[in-house]
């Protein structure tokens, strides 16, 4: 499988009043066309910084950044802007659906803003993710697992590279947990690579590789077998 | 365009009292400015209009506030100042002067009816210099109980040639003569009997309120102005476009202290209109911060919030432009009641498609200022916000 995401001796420090936060402390990671990788740690460990800077949304404070064959850290921003739309997808823990509009509207978002009218395109991710049919109910109308099924298939629509998901079962009832998991397994499958943060473990575990962050350093690497044994 | 127009109202209505309420801010402060930019246009055009079919270009009145005695000629009234008659053949003996009018003038006051009757005492000269005037039935003949009633008046009392109407307060009996065809001016509403019955009747011999002069030639008002000044000590004497340029400039003056108060309001409405639009942006940083990770750009944003301003505002200057035709009347009654020489031919506020265009402009130019500063500020939110507030 090929690189698609190398990250080599990351840094993001930030200054909170006369102290230096090391949010990313060198950081090395590679992901592959179609892996999902887990990110897990406790609050404050570093996931969110590390998708931050993964999902060029910040830049490191040192190291190299390569996506797709880009060094991002030497991107400027409309470039980064513009590299983001097209080979990121970010997924919320809150969804951040728009409540005055529609599923299809929703979905259709990014496609507005890159200017790339495609209704056709818009209903074959929503088939995709499983929204069929509903396209025309409003957020509110829909259950968490649905709402985080249209944050999905807004996030696929610009065909990225790598979908970033933020605690994307955080706010979902149990039951509607694995079918969205089941969802991002599919999806690998179309080459589609996956970077799950999340510090629930019965999740991690559908990825291929489980990284554990403490002070924004890898402290372990676990497979999906020992972080049963770990929840167990 | 459609699509993000679409989502800047969606937007919107999220808290529809908050948008209506500022909607109705700039409604409030759009209606006012109309009014005023019409008032100021038709004011004046209905002064002159009332004016120039007066006839006359100069005015001679006795000692006293001119623009009072104005009034009382164009509006008619009571003014318990007079001159002698005698005033008329020396005015009419200054060369220069192609036709005079001497009038006499009363009225009778009916407090608990609120009816107002105006008598106006001429003769054969008014018309003359009046022009348009064209009286159906006969002129006074020189009897003592002739009348001419304003075609408004003959309505009013149900009268026509032929008929008696009595003045109770007189009581004196009046053969109905005539009934002077509509002029669409003061002169629909007056009573008119000849100078010489008018003076017996109200007890008020040979005397006059004012002298109207038609001149022969306009350039030489100054010439003639003076002349009459000279004459006699006791008179106003002054030309009629004088009377329309201090009149126009008492009211510009007004106007400008009125404008700057509907300004006041307006600035007050744009700080309303800003300060909803950065508590929506406040409200909606995550999902800014969402759309600019999904793909927005910088512009995209600004846009976006920029438009919701255009929105509010561009409702607001429309609906100000209705509100202040839907109560034209309304305002018009208070504008007459508190302001002197308001023309009743001329309709104060009505509806002028360059003002309302410049009314509706107005409301556009202070979207985009009273929205720059939300939308540079909407525009500004880092993509990482939708990630880091959770």
């Amino acid at each position: 499988m090929s690189v698609i995401l190398q990250a080599e001796k990351l840094c993001r420090y930030y200054r909170r009043g006369s102290e230096t936060v090391k949010a990313l402390q060198e950081l090395d990671l590679t992901l592959h066309k179609g892996q999902i990788i887990s990110i897990v740690g406790r609050s404050g460990s570093g996931k969110t910084t590390l998708l931050n800077q993964v999902g060029c949304l910040d830049t490191p404070t040192s190291g190299r950044l390569i996506i797709a064959g880009t060094d991002v850290t030497a991107l400027k921003e409309k470039e980064l802007e513009h590299f983001r739309r097209n080979h990121i997808g970010f997924i919320f823990q809150l969804f951040y659906l728009i409540p005055t509009i529609n599923v299809l509207e929703n979905v259709e978002l990014p496609l507005v803003f890159a200017r790339r009218h495609n209704r056709q395109k818009v209903l074959e991710v929503l088939e995709l993710v499983g929204l069929a049919g509903k396209e025309k109910l409003l957020p509110k109308q829909l259950s968490g697992g649905d709402m985080q099924r249209v944050a999905i298939a807004r996030a696929l629509i610009n065909n990225p590279k790598i979908l970033l998901a933020d605690e994307p079962t955080g706010r979902l009832e149990k039951e509607e947990k694995a079918p969205i998991m089941d969802l991002f397994q599919q999806l690998t499958k179309e080459g589609l690579a996956i970077i799950i943060a999340t510090h629930d473990l019965a999740q991690a575990r559908y990825g291929e590789r489980i990284l554990e962050l403490k002070d924004g350093r890898i402290i372990a690497e676990h497979s999906p077998e020992t972080i049963v044994r770990l929840r167990g | 365009m459609g699509v993000w127009f679409g989502l800047a109202i969606k937007n919107l209505l999220r808290r529809p009292t908050r948008s209506i309420l500022t909607i109705l801010g700039v409604t409030i402060a759009i209606a006012v400015l109309y009014s005023l930019l019409q008032f100021q246009v038709n004011y004046e055009k209905g002064l002159k209009k009332e004016l120039g079919a007066l006839g006359a270009h100069v005015m001679v009145v006795p000692k006293g506030c001119p623009y009072e005695a104005a009034t009382i000629v164009l509006h008619g009234g009571k003014w318990p100042r007079y001159m002698d008659e005698a005033v008329l053949e020396k005015v009419k003996s200054v060369p220069g002067i192609a036709q005079t009018a001497g009038i006499i003038m009363d009225a009778i006051l009916d407090f608990e009816k609120n009816e107002n009757r105006i008598f106006m005492g001429i003769d054969e000269d008014y018309p003359k210099i009046r022009g348009n005037w064209h009286v159906q039935g006969s002129w006074f003949t020189g009897a003592k109980d002739e009348i001419i009633l304003g075609e408004n008046v003959a309505k009013l009392e149900g009268l026509k040639v032929g008929d008696t109407y009595y003045l109770k307060e007189k009581d004196c009996s009046f053969k109905v003569i005539g009934i002077l065809a509509a002029t669409h001016s003061q002169d629909d509403g007056f009573y008119f009997l000849h100078r010489k019955t008018l003076q017996k009747v109200f007890d008020l011999p040979e005397k006059l309120v004012v002298i109207l002069v038609k001149l022969a030639d306009i350039e030489q008002a100054d010439k003639v102005v003076a002349k009459i000044r000279t004459m006699d000590g006791n008179l106003n004497v002054f030309p009629l476009s004088e009377l329309l340029s201090t009149v126009g400039n008492l009211v510009q003056s007004t106007n400008i202290f009125v404008l700057a108060i509907v300004f006041i309001a307006i600035a007050i409405s744009a700080v309303g209109v800003l300060n909803t639009i950065l508590m929506a942006v406040y409200e909606r940083t995550k999902e800014i911060g969402m759309m600019k990770a999904v793909g927005a750009s910088r512009s995209d944003i600004f846009k976006l919030i920029w438009l919701e301003t255009l929105v509010v505002c561009t409702t607001g200057g429309l609906f100000g432009v209705g509100l202040a035709l839907a109560f034209a009347k309304v305002i018009e009654s208070f504008v007459r009641s508190a302001l002197p020489y308001a023309s009743r031919s001329e309709a104060l506020i009505g509806l002028s498609l360059s003002d309302s265009l410049a009314c509706v402009l107005f409301s556009v130019v202070l979207g985009l200022i009273a929205g720059w500063y939300p939308a540079c500020h909407a525009a500004s939110v880092k993509p990482m916000e939708a990630i880091r507030t959770e």
